[in-house]
């Protein structure tokens, strides 16, 4: 009886595995040489982001696009976290950065494309603040997004003498990490202006309604390219080969009036193109740029989606990191010193460091350490790797205060009854452990299930990535709301899988 | 022929001497009560005999085969697979019991023979029907250490003891932890065993036990042996002041 109940749950978990690896593993078999990954902020349209029904889009995702339908290769649109683009292009985990990137100041740092949008930054107010000037911006608080043009117009190397001033004056120049939440800061009244792209802003003051407004004065001029690793001219030359065909039969005037940037693009003059494109057909501009509304199906649809990767985090993790938590706890409690301070190490070092700072490690490390290039799929390798690792470290602890806690009688007696050390451990000590550490699994578990939103920090699309996408589409905070519900629900029902392990225990004390 | 016997054996915890030259032996069928003061060394004693505690000097021998000795002025202390092998000689019932708590009554006592003497589990679990009959717990093969008195959980370790069908038993104060009137149950399984003549070394508090059971007892005091001989010597008629000061005072 028993022993049925055990297939089937092993069954259980197998199907759970099966389901869940191959979906989230993706683009596993394209060859390299037909593939171009475009590294993007999925939180920055209209450039590029994720729209209501999941996918991602914008007018770089269209070009990029466009140039892959006429070279033949595989287009794959990898969302990165901003802060780690540099790490990301070079390790080779993309190829190029398209996305509103500004080339200001970041000219020796890339192999640029020509520029192709022109691109200003400007501020915006809520409006009736009474700041109408940039000089009324002195003792403000401004935020801008991290590692963005905004922050470099201000605090950059080539930041402007004037710019340098202003950005003294402010009360503070505070830093988000996207854009919902800058404009969630700025409605509050946490802070008085956003200082960002004039595309952005545009689309930003048009979706979000009348309660915020764009100052006429600008704070910087300045130009979009695309960015390839430092030497890849090669790609660069495709790239740009296939862009000034667009550019010649009307196809990136076109889709650049889909976006309503027609307006900033600049691919034309840069390419010393001289024809007009006046008479060139013009398409409707459309459902890029219209008004949001708040679409709860659709939400809980695509945060499903990201559920399942959560939960594939959820389950290897603990399917790696119990036994390994097992192996350290031998080592820690071995009485050999070498191997007990080892472990010691190893766990003052896992429990001592962020999580996000060890899955950082991880994915980046072998690419900078040793030359290894990076890939795709190593992102959910790399996420599972770090997240065993870590916890491994907090279960060792765990089994061992389970361990020590079991009378010395019980060693005594099974010594004396002639159980040897294997024997003593698997049909004496671990099973009372088990019950011993039952709550503290638990609330370790429950961690587990929240900490999976660091997943984050490799870009790798869970279910919180995958709500801060949505809130930042649908300029909304909903999205992150039912996040909060569905990781609410999701612990739920690990504390109650809990609970009834704990009552199946419960018939010995 | 000697179940045991230890020569001159010795225990330090630090700079603390709890065994200054214990010797003595045991005879087959032999059935012996050390008695004490608290503190006197006993339960080192027997913990030393039984491989918990590791002896700092003397010999051991089981079954007239030396298993602890000095060799030239070194000293020889088995390694753990040779101490698994001793280990078969004899049975240790504890102060508090130590039952594994997961494990049936059943489970329990027939987990050694069958795991570790690789015996035939039905053959095993007929013969452990029959020792839970013996210590009055039939109906009990089933319950776990938790559902079980005080009383019951001794008696299960008893038989869980006897079903390694060991040489000789050890009993480590069986009755400290009990009920005067359990403790009764507990002794009169004992005296029974003694009427079989089973070997049985007793670190006991239960004087009028001592002299009903045993052919032999030994009084310890401050680590060595003071006095042994007959009960009916050793208890009635001490010889020796330091036991006369603890039997009268037991006798308050």
């Amino acid at each position: 009886m028993k022993q049925k109940k055990k297939i089937a749950w092993l069954m259980i978990m197998a199907l759970l595995l099966i389901s869940v690896v191959p979906t989230t593993v993706h683009a596993k078999k394209e060859n390299d040489d037909e593939t171009l990954i475009v590294g993007f902020d999925a939180e920055f349209p209209p450039y590029g982001y994720k729209d209501e029904s999941g996918e991602y889009v914008g007018f770089d995702l269209d070009l990029a696009q466009e140039v892959c339908n006429r070279k033949g290769w595989t287009l794959v649109k990898q969302p990165i976290d901003w802060d780690s683009k540099d790490m990301e292009l070079k390790s080779g985990a993309i190829d190029c950065i398209w996305n509103g990137f500004t080339m200001n100041g970041r000219e020796d740092d890339y192999t640029w494309s020509v520029p192709y949008v022109d691109n200003s930054q400007v501020v915006i107010v809520r409006k009736g603040s009474g700041i109408e000037k940039l000089t009324d911006l002195e003792a403000k608080t401004v935020v801008v997004q991290a590692d963005s043009s905004a922050l470099a117009a201000f605090t950059g190397e080539d930041a402007t003498e004037e710019n340098k001033a202003l950005c003294e004056s402010f009360a503070q120049l505070q830093q988000v990490s996207d854009y919902n939440s800058a404009f969630m800061n700025l409605e509050t009244g946490m802070v008085d202006a956003i200082c960002l792209d004039v595309g952005v802003a545009n689309y930003q003051v048009e979706s979000r309604g009348d309660k915020f407004e764009v100052l006429e004065e600008q704070v910087s001029s300045e130009a979009y390219g695309i960015g390839f690793k430092l030497g890849n001219d090669e790609l660069r030359d495709q790239v740009e080969e296939v862009l000034a065909q667009m550019e010649q039969d009307g196809t990136f005037l076109q889709i650049a009036e889909k976006w309503g940037l027609e307006d900033c693009i600049c691919l034309k003059a840069s390419l010393e193109i001289k024809e007009s494109a006046k008479d060139n057909t013009t398409l409707e501009a459309d459902e890029g740029t219209s008004k949001k509304t708040i679409d709860f199906g659709l939400i809980i649809k695509q945060l499903s989606q990201g559920m399942i990767a959560t939960i594939a985090i959820f389950i290897l993790t603990l399917l790696f990191a119990m036994p390994l938590g097992l192996l350290i706890m031998f080592a820690r409690m071995c009485k050999w010193n070498p191997v007990q301070w080892i472990a010691k190490i190893y766990i003052s070092i896992m429990r001592g460091t962020p999580l996000m700072l060890q899955l950082l490690v991880v994915f980046f490390g072998p690419a900078f350490l040793f030359g290894v290039s990076g890939s795709n799929q190593y992102r959910f390798y790399a996420v599972i790797i770090g997240f065993s690792l870590n916890y491994a470290a907090y279960f060792a602890e765990i089994y061992r205060s389970g361990i020590q806690s079991i009378p010395n009688g019980q060693r005594e007696a099974a010594m004396v009854l002639g159980y040897n050390r294997v024997q003593t451990f698997g049909k004496i000590i671990f099973p009372q452990m088990v019950k011993r550490v039952l709550p503290a699994v638990t609330n370790e578990i429950i961690t587990l299930v929240k900490d999976t939103s660091l997943a984050f920090a490799l870009s790798y699309t869970e279910m919180f990535t995958l709500a801060k996408q949505i809130a930042a589409a649908q300029t909304s905070v909903m999205p992150l709301f039912v996040a909060g519900v569905f990781y609410y629900i999701f612990n739920f029902v690990v504390a109650f899988v809990m609970e009834r392990v704990e009552k199946r225990l419960d018939y010995y004390r | 022929m000697n179940v045991i016997e230890i020569k001159n054996m010795k225990k330090n915890f630090g700079d603390k001497e709890v065994l200054k030259n214990i010797s003595f032996s045991v005879k087959e069928g032999e059935v012996v009560s050390i008695l004490g003061p608290s503190g006197s060394g006993k339960s080192t004693m027997l913990r030393c005999a039984t491989f918990l505690e590791k002896m700092d000097a003397g010999s051991l021998s089981y079954m007239e085969k030396e298993v602890v000795y000095e060799k030239n002025g070194v000293f020889c202390y088995p390694t753990k697979k040779m101490i698994r092998e001793v280990c078969g000689n004899f049975g240790l019932v504890f102060q508090n019991f130590n039952l594994f708590p997961h494990y049936s009554v059943m489970k329990n006592i027939a987990d050694a023979p069958i795991s570790i003497q690789k015996r035939d589990k039905a053959e095993v679990e007929q013969e452990v029907r029959v020792l839970l009959e013996k210590v009055g717990l039939a109906e009990k093969e089933n319950a776990y250490p938790c559902e079980l008195s005080g009383g019951q959980q001794q008696r299960v370790a008893i038989a869980r003891a006897l079903a390694l069908q060991p040489k000789m038993l050890y009993f480590d104060e069986p009755t400290s932890a009990l009920d005067p009137e359990i403790t009764a149950g507990i002794l009169k399984i004992m005296k029974e065993l003694a009427a079989e003549k089973m070997t049985m070394v007793i670190v006991t508090h239960e004087i009028d036990f001592a002299r009903a059971v045993s052919d032999r007892v030994i009084f310890m005091d401050e680590g060595v042996i003071v006095e042994q001989g007959k009960p009916e010597d050793v208890i009635d008629h001490p010889k020796n002041e330091r036991t006369k000061a603890f039997l009268k005072k037991l006798s308050y």
